[in-house]
């Protein structure tokens, strides 16, 4: 972290004092980065340039070598600003952490890697369980109930006292997998901060931080800053880091779900293994204890069993219907399917049956056969002559939908009714 | 059905099980005759979902085949190294539900611990045997529930032993009780030979053969095959019937057991008759059959196989083994000569010990023991016979046979068992069928009347193995024409809603690419169904193919079937649903169904039997073979009408066994155009014409007439026909069919009101 903080003196000090978001967001202007160029210390210029051609991160250490000792406040001066103005960013590995991990000679029994992953998953159920039905969850987390709202805030709705329901986006939600779910909440989390009096950018750099650190070592609160301990907790009930009470001192562990932070979304080796058996007679076997799970299942098909182990349930085209009304699209419900399979069939090809997911489409494109047309309806007309007369005008734009020469009735295009209009006052 | 119900009503009152503990009986039940579709049993408790979460999980769980849930639902993984051992003991205890790849689901019901009694496995044994294979502690209520269903099951034996009727049990307590019933203590004949309590006593035979013995080494169970003191008395052989009927449910509750000891039987002669070398039964096939001569004697009750797996051979099998005269009943003429020729195949009968008898043919056999093969009408007539009919039944109800084997036992009614069973005096029953309809009263009436189900394949299993065919199931989508679609939407039009969408132009272009397909590029032999006469007619006729139904005379049926089987220019013949069972024709491996039974899941898979029966080589066939399918079974159904609704419910049978149907959306490809019949919409108005100015009785279902005996059935049908069926007229409409001459005066319309008729026809008729 620069030694500095800012404070913002002339232009080029206001700039960089704003936000790292914002910030970026100017860099994408060509004339602000020939500007900042300019701006910049003799020494820091040449920094850039030179570095311009280098792709990977450059160690601390081997700028200093460049240059010579009585230049090294210069270099330091140059180096901050750079930092500042975000065109140097920091990576950090674990050797410049600003905290150690716990030294072996202090005796509290860490959890194995499993466990530890067992641990993050668990958690995160628990608050997704929590986030999207709480009736449902069997253990309350400390996360403020205003903290929950700002997640729910485009998952759920909720009218007057009914029970909150899923919305369409809370329903693609459930369907990601848990790198995608956790990105939209940590965005959630970082984009509401202000509102909680936080600064997004500690935030941000603190998320960050965690992600270098080493999954499964301990690391001693005391070396957070009171920032960083006043989230840490919020931090525990989403499932990224583990807390553990030591006799001296309480310690944090990062889990997996910490340091898949920086890993890209796309990572699929995060993927957890599969628990899914779809069979031809469009019945579901999930291998899962979770109630999450369960619930997840409930979106799109009737759960019938839950066995200790296993949730049985079968898709329906009524349980289709009802996840289709509320914005789950069938490809959506088939690569969950896809995904979680089973290893028993994931091996299989496909996966999951083929009349299974061919159904699954085909209800779907059975309920988009109707098109929606804005139209205007006609009737009344004084005389056959002037019906006819708006049925041709109609079809002349291409905007007659329908007609009943019978009854003299007739429906138009929304497009063609000024037309239709304009023709009926001229007969008048 | 075969037997002449009519159309829409089930025959009987729907009956459940009784369900102290099966609350979940939806899946279980099968019945056969919801033409509407109205098993709405199936949503009882819709939405509800059956928490057995806090059941508790042994700590090697993994290794352990299955889940018991407390209302008697099991679930089993088939990829358990433990699956066939399993599978075997499940199906002994309890019914399948629904069988496909990776998981299956049973379901423990009265009926089938019943079963599972009376093929020797007792109480402790089905719970420990259980426990073994669960991957969690058995729920209580399940333990309650075996112990509450098979407290008496099992417990008594009838005996036929040198012709002396007795009944046996290794528990004098249990004698001691029925004795105490009038009319069984009546019945006793006290015979010099006793013991303290008047039983006579005699060590049983252990279980020789069976498949859960081997379960149950593996499973490390005390074995149930030690000898086992049998108490017993005699009772007087006139009022056998009247013991069995004190010992049913309803009574007593101790349910006999039947079992012919025929080794010992000296009284009646021997049938001199071996399975031929080449007669070589499948696994499954001796499975069936040692589960029927499990202890040495001979057990009455039914063997489901799927059709085309060889249920003759099981029969025949089983004759041979009992070597006494056999009464074989089939449901039709045509499936009675199937059955003596199946019997000439497989053993080495002699011709003069073999006869049929059926209104064509009264063939009597010679010497003292032989088989007899007939229809179940032909017994159950009640009617006046003809004198050398008369003497033929004669010989029938005095004879004592050894074995009563019965084909088809899910289409027969209940009062037809009763009445064949009260007519023929026999030792052992078999009953042999394809598609047990569960749970409803003719599984309970079949459960007392034959006996429980001894043995059932699974489809699947059966499949890999390459024992019967492959089949691929598509149900292909054919969207209505706009005209037909108007029509069928008209109230007016209600009655002749079938006919729509049966004669929907797609639908018949779909059925004639399919057709030209299958006979052309693949060289197959093709049945197309239809269950509306009109329909089949007017498909046979346009597209030029023979056809069968109800008024087909037996020669006729025989020549075409003839013509199918052997000539190279017959590839397609058009069958109404008297094609749905027993007419066997194995070179069949196409499928075309054209219009249905509304909702009968038994239908669908009857049908689905004539394509069953393997062909090709056995490697080509087995799982991994060169052949991935090689029978096909395709659906037509017209978008958006009925038959979409009835389509889903028909497949459920199948689907449950593990079959898939792959939805066809395309059909007939676009390029084919005027190749086909009705491409031009002045065609299809005319036909669209036909359908409606025809009657609408004309444009109904078939009501079948099986055979020449069915006056009996009229009789006996009485109650619930129709004033049309019983004043003739229907028959009437297909004799007008079976002429075969065209024309509006032939048909029977309604007279009309042209005011009413569409635009589209005024004008047509209009200009004529």
């Amino acid at each position: 972290m620069p030694e500095v903080r800012i404070i913002a003196k002339n232009f080029m000090d206001m700039v960089a004092s704003m936000p790292a978001m914002k910030l970026d967001k100017l860099y994408e202007n060509g004339f602000i980065c020939e500007a900042i160029l300019r701006s910049l210390p003799p020494l820091a210029k040449k920094y850039v340039i030179q570095m311009l051609q280098i792709d990977v991160p450059v160690a601390a250490k081997l700028l200093e070598e460049w240059v010579l000792p009585d230049g090294v406040s210069k270099h330091r001066v140059a180096v901050d600003r750079l930092v500042q103005l975000r065109v140097f960013l920091e990576a950090v590995d674990s050797g410049t952490l600003p905290r150690e991990s716990m030294p072996s000679n202090i005796t509290v029994r860490l959890p194995t890697l499993e466990n530890l992953e067992a641990y993050a998953l668990e958690q995160w159920e628990c608050f997704l369980l929590q986030l999207i039905s709480p009736i449902h969850a069997d253990k309350p987390l400390n996360l403020s109930t205003s903290l929950m709202k700002v997640f729910q805030r485009r998952l759920l709705s909720q009218r007057d006292k009914e029970a909150p329901k899923l919305t369409e986006s809370g329903f693609q939600f459930l369907l990601m997998d848990t790198n995608a779910q956790l990105w939209y909440i940590i965005r959630e989390y970082i984009s509401n901060s202000e509102e909680r009096g936080v600064d997004a950018a500690e935030l941000i750099s603190f998320m960050l931080e965690l992600s270098f650190h080493v999954i499964g070592e301990a690391y001693s609160i005391n070396t957070l800053t009171d920032f960083q301990r006043s989230i840490i907790n919020d931090l525990a009930d989403l499932g990224l880091v583990k807390l553990q009470q030591g006799r001296k001192g309480s310690w944090f562990i990062p889990t997996k779900l910490a340091t898949n932070l920086s890993m890209s979304l796309a990572d699929s080796s995060s993927r957890k293994q599969g628990f899914v058996v779809v069979e031809t007679n469009f019945r579901v076997y999930a291998y899962s204890t979770s109630k999450l799970h369960c619930e997840i299942l409930r979106l799109f098909s009737r759960v019938e069993y839950q066995l200790p182990n296993l949730i049985v349930g079968a898709i329906t085209k009524e349980s289709l219907y009802n996840a289709f009304e509320n914005g789950i699209t069938a490809d959506q419900i088939v690569t969950f399917l896809q995904q979680n399979a089973h290893p028993r069939v994931a091996e299989r090809i496909p996966c999951v049956p083929e009349n299974v997911t061919d159904q699954i489409r085909l209800w779907e494109a059975d309920l988009n056969r109707v098109e929606m047309t804005d139209a205007y309806y006609y009737d009344e007309f004084p005389s056959r002559d002037v019906f006819e007369g708006a049925c041709d005008c109609a079809r002349e734009w291409n905007g007659l939908l329908w007609e009943d020469s019978k009854k003299m009735h007739m429906v138009v295009k929304t497009e063609v009714h000024p037309y239709v209009r304009d023709y009926l006052r001229r007969q008048k | 059905m075969g037997y002449g119900e009519k159309g829409g009503r089930p025959p009987f009152k729907k009956f459940k099980a009784y369900s102290k503990f099966q609350d979940d009986p939806r899946k279980g039940i099968v019945e056969d005759d919801d033409v509407f579709g109205g098993d709405d049993a199936y949503d009882d408790d819709e939405g509800k979902t059956k928490d057995f979460s806090k059941l508790e999980l042994k700590q090697d769980h993994t290794n352990r085949p299955l889940w018991a849930c407390g209302n008697g639902r099991i679930f089993l993984e088939t990829f358990s190294p433990l699956y066939k051992q399993a599978y075997d003991f499940l199906i002994a205890i309890a019914e399948p539900v629904c069988r496909p790849e990776s998981m299956h689901e049973y379901n423990l019901t009265p009926h089938s611990l019943y079963a599972a009694v009376s093929v020797g496995l007792e109480t402790e044994t089905v719970i420990s045997v259980l426990n073994k294979l669960s991957k969690t502690k058995l729920p209580k209520e399940m333990i309650k529930f075996i112990h509450d269903s098979t407290a008496n099951y099992g417990k008594v034996k009838l005996v036929l032993k040198k012709n002396r009727y007795f009944i046996e049990s290794p528990f004098p307590e249990v004698l001691k009780t029925l004795l105490r019933d009038d009319t069984i203590s009546r019945a006793r004949i006290i015979s010099e030979n006793v013991n303290g309590d008047g039983f006579t006593i005699s060590k049983a035979a252990g279980e020789i053969e069976g498949t859960h013995d081997e379960l149950l080494n593996e499973a490390e169970v005390a074995a149930v095959a030690e000898e086992k003191e049998a108490h017993a008395f005699e009772i007087d052989p006139s009022q056998v019937e009247n013991v069995k009927q004190r010992c049913l449910p309803n009574a007593l509750n101790y349910p006999m057991l039947e079992e012919y000891d025929f080794r010992n039987d000296t009284v009646n002669p021997d049938l001199d008759m071996e399975l031929k070398p080449q007669a070589q039964p499948r696994p499954y096939q001796e499975k069936s059959l040692s589960k029927m001569f499990g202890n040495g004697r001979a057990r009455s009750g039914i063997i489901v196989l799927p059709c085309g797996a060889g249920k003759s051979l099981v029969g025949v099998s089983a004759a041979c083994r009992i070597k006494k005269s056999c009464l074989c009943l089939a449901t039709n003429a045509v499936s009675v000569d199937q059955w003596a020729f199946q019997f000439k195949l497989w053993s080495t009968i002699r011709e003069e010990h073999i006869c049929r008898f059926t209104s064509d043919s009264k063939e009597r056999f010679r010497g003292n023991a032989g088989v007899v093969v007939t229809t179940y009408n032909m017994v159950a007539f009640g009617g006046k016979r003809s004198e050398e009919s008369e003497k033929i039944i004669e010989e029938i109800r005095n004879r004592e046979w050894g074995l009563l084997l019965m084909d088809e036992v899910h289409v027969v009614p209940a009062h037809m068992f009763r009445k064949v069973i009260s007519i023929t005096k026999s030792h052992c029953k078999l009953g042999l069928t394809a598609t047990l309809v569960r749970e409803d009263e003719r599984i309970t009436d079949l459960n007392f009347l034959i006996g429980p189900k001894l043995y059932e394949a699974n489809w699947l299993d059966l499949v890999k193995g390459g024992f019967i065919a492959n089949v691929q199931c598509a149900e292909v989508w054919c969207p209505m024409t706009k005209e037909f679609f108007a029509e069928y939407l008209k109230k007016e039009n209600s009655k002749k809603r079938q006919a729509l969408y049966v004669m929907n132009p797609n639908k018949f272009r779909a059925c004639e690419f399919l057709i030209n397909y299958h006979e052309r590029a693949r060289g197959d032999k093709i049945i197309v169904f239809a269950d509306n006469l009109f329909a089949l007619t007017e498909y046979a006729m346009k597209l030029r193919k023979p056809m069968i139904y109800g008024a087909t005379s037996h020669v006729e049926r025989t020549k075409i079937l003839q013509a199918f089987k052997t000539s190279k220019d017959v590839n397609t013949i058009f069958l109404s649903k008297v094609g749905d069972n027993s007419i066997d024709i194995p070179e069949a491996n196409v499928i075309i169904q054209i219009s249905s039974h509304a909702g009968s899941r038994r239908q669908e898979a009857q049908r689905l039997g004539r394509i069953l029966r393997a062909k090709g080589k056995l490697q080509d066939r087995m799982a991994g073979g060169k052949e991935e399918y090689n029978a096909f079974f395709y659906s037509l159904v017209s978008t958006d009408t009925q038959e979409m609704y009835y389509s889903t419910k028909r497949q459920q049978f199948l689907i449950d066994q593990g079959y898939s149907f792959k939805v066809i959306t395309s059909l007939p490809p676009s390029d084919e155009g005027p190749r086909l019949s009705y491409y031009h919409l002045e065609d299809q108005l005319a036909l669209l014409g036909k359908v409606l100015s025809a009657g609408d009785d004309a444009v109904g279902l078939e009501q079948l007439e099986e055979d020449a005996d069915e006056i009996a059935l009229h009789n006996a049908r009485r109650s619930h026909g129709s004033m049309s069926a019983m004043s003739g007229a229907k028959g009437m409409v297909y004799m007008e069919y079976s002429t075969g001459r065209k024309g509006q005066g032939q048909i029977k319309s309604k007279p009309k009101d042209p005011a009413k008729r569409h635009f589209l026809f005024k004008r047509r008729y209009g200009a004529t």
